[in-house]
């Protein structure tokens, strides 16, 4: 293994941000991954810690395959991490948006160039996301359709889906949709939960890396075999929102099979404990996503179920 | 004559404990048919000067209302939830920045249902107008941002406005999810107007933005009073990014220490400002203008980092 540092970001008031990397194996530089781009996405530096871990163990084992590399980036933005900020603090700036970055820009637009320029040159990258909204998925990998996209490739995570989705416009300056346009096969993971750990999650996430890199032939370790994947598309979700506010309290998780009409989720008045409203799926399908927030704002997307049949 | 004011609520979410997320438009027209002009700010919750400027430019029509042919709409704040907090975001969990949320969507998040309604309320008026009033640290002369791609056909237009400069704004992927990136990608008449150079007397700055304004809506033939028709005393500079301006930046952390220069011609390798840090007492850089111009955007004492932006001068050339 490896250490480098890829960026220095000195502060004036703190120590030096140091964006640091572990590298394993030399030669072609074959699959990257990065972790945590905001300051509470903290399940992604937990998974990136336990990969740096397990590739250290494969290492010596002597699983690398010669001429192969694999990098791990754990987090590009440790200084938020330690004050618990979301965004970069000195410029209140959301780095997963200032891709592809400038070298003379601003702070947030230095990193992301940085980065972007660092993990462009490899073959295949990974990186660990967080969702906008707070809530759990069904494990998968997802891209944007960006006409460079590679689903099929997507498969071998042997996560339950591939998930292509269509880009907004505030998507063009995540770091995904421009890694993809650079030339490398870009994928995200969702690994279950961002301000908290959740071990389940991350040990599935860690295996479909693991299996990837596997298959890739970039690595040789033990691992158990994924499931059949599935590649879905935006058009094959549904939406199911808020029409009223107040605490949220769900029925249903992520992954439950729901039939039409069944009960989701209630949204209870927060003063009184009365019911404002139940939340009913308008179609036959799979949880995707629910929304875990406690309290829930009138249009709050709630719910996205995969049809089974459209 | 006759003249109507109406206050309505154009977005609105219901928050989890009595109370609305509203989104409110205050409509003051005249009963004659006419041009719109939609006038929005405070999009971003610590940007205060736009509150004064909405506050001059409302009672100055109804003051006068018989100059009114046709419709202003004005939107104090699209983001009074963070106005609330003088939190440049939208404190949603997570924190967004509502001017990286357009166009929206009506079957979105909260936000991205906000940005939609505000985006098709305002879409079909003559002219948009969101002012914007730079951040904490940073002042700015008077600025017309104009998309670049529809700039030529755009630059006539904003000359009413008699700004300081006017500046081509580049066609990067973040500008099109604010809410003029995303009208001016309709094809729609958008500026940005950015203002605020912090002096002790923010009605010198508000006062500059109303004159312009009611410069423009004469124009624009909304409003009548000959004595409001102004022409800039000077030709105002064009800026193309890149070309015209010059992009001042730090290569240390430390604490910025400006020369003022707002509004100054400064000449090449004249000090526009020192990097300095109190724990070693010493000086650790000094910023040279590396051009002859004018300095119309400047840093206030602050920290900085590596990138950090402490000036814009607008090159001689330009002039």
């Amino acid at each position: 293994m490896k250490k480098e540092v890829l960026l220095t970001v000195p502060s004036y008031f703190r120590d030096d941000m140091e964006i640091r990397m572990f590298r394993f194996g030399k030669g072609e530089k074959s699959c990257i991954i990065v972790g945590a781009l905001r300051g509470d996405e903290i399940q992604q530096l937990y998974v990136c810690a336990r990969l740096v871990s397990i590739l250290r163990d494969v290492e010596k084992d002597g699983g690398l395959i010669p001429g192969k590399s694999v990098t791990i980036i754990p987090t590009a933005i440790g200084a938020s991490m330690n004050t618990g900020t979301r965004l970069w603090g000195p410029e209140n700036m959301d780095l997963n948006r200032r891709f592809p970055g400038d070298p003379a820009g601003s702070t947030t637009e230095r990193i992301a160039h940085a980065l972007l320029d660092r993990v462009s040159c490899y073959t295949y990258g990974v990186q660990l996301t967080s969702f906008y909204q707070p809530g759990s998925f069904i494990p998968h990998v997802r891209m944007m359709n960006t006409g460079r996209q590679n689903p099929e490739l997507g498969l071998e995570f042997g996560l339950p889906y591939v998930y292509v989705r269509e880009p907004r416009t505030a998507d063009h300056t995540t770091l995904n949709y421009n890694w993809q346009l650079s030339g490398t096969q870009a994928y995200s993971l969702y690994a279950g939960k961002t301000t908290e750990i959740d071990e389940n999650a991350a040990d599935q996430t860690l295996r479909a890396i693991i299996r990837f890199l596997n298959t890739r032939g970039i690595i040789r370790s033990e691992t158990t075999p994924g499931v059949l994947s599935s590649i879905i598309h935006t058009s094959d979700m549904t939406s199911v929102s808020a029409s009223s506010a107040g605490l949220f309290r769900r029925v249903k998780l992520a992954g439950a099979h729901v039939r039409k009409g069944e009960q989701l989720a209630f949204i209870m008045n927060p003063l009184d404990g009365s019911v404002r409203e139940v939340l009913r799926t308008p179609v036959t399908g799979t949880l995707f996503f629910v929304q875990d927030g406690p309290f829930i704002t009138e249009h709050s997307v709630v719910f996205n179920i995969l049809s089974t049949k459209k | 004559m006759s003249f109507n004011k109406e206050i309505t609520t154009i977005a609105e979410a219901s928050l989890p404990i009595g109370e609305q997320w509203s989104i409110r438009r205050c409509r003051l027209s005249s009963d004659t048919p006419g041009p719109r002009i939609c006038i929005t700010s405070g999009i971003h919750g610590d940007e205060m000067l736009g509150q004064l400027i909405l506050y001059t430019l409302s009672r100055t029509i109804q003051e006068q209302p018989e100059f009114l042919t046709g419709t202003v709409d004005l939107y104090p704040m699209l983001n009074p939830l963070g106005l609330d907090l003088n939190d440049r975001m939208v404190p949603s969990n997570p924190r967004l920045d509502m001017n990286r949320a357009f166009p929206g969507s009506p079957d979105g998040t909260p936000l991205e249902t906000m940005c939609w309604h505000i985006l098709h309320d305002v879409e079909d008026a003559d002219l948009i107008l969101d002012i914007h009033a730079s951040t904490n640290d940073k002042n700015e002369l008077f600025e017309v941002r104009i998309h670049y791609p529809s700039h030529k056909d755009q630059i006539p237009k904003a000359m009413p406005l008699c700004p300081d400069v006017i500046w081509i704004y580049p066609d990067k992927p973040s500008f099109d999810s604010s809410l003029t990136g995303s009208l001016s990608r309709q094809g729609r008449d958008a500026f940005i107007l950015e203002i605020d150079t912090r002096s002790f007397l923010p009605e010198t700055d508000c006062d500059r933005v109303v004159s312009g304004i009611l410069s423009k809506m004469c124009d624009l033939g909304i409003w009548h009073d000959p004595a409001r028709i102004r022409t800039p005393a000077h030709p105002v500079p064009i800026l193309h990014s890149g070309v015209d301006i010059a992009r001042i930046t730090c290569e240390h952390s430390g604490l910025y220490l400006p020369v003022h220069h707002l509004g100054e011609t400064v000449q090449a390798g004249e000090i526009l400002g020192h990097i300095v840090s109190a724990m070693e007492g010493t000086a650790l850089e000094t910023i040279f203008a590396p051009c002859r111009g004018l300095i119309f955007t400047q840093r206030a004492c602050s920290a900085v980092y590596p990138g950090t932006l402490l000036a814009r001068i607008q090159k001689e050339a330009a002039i």
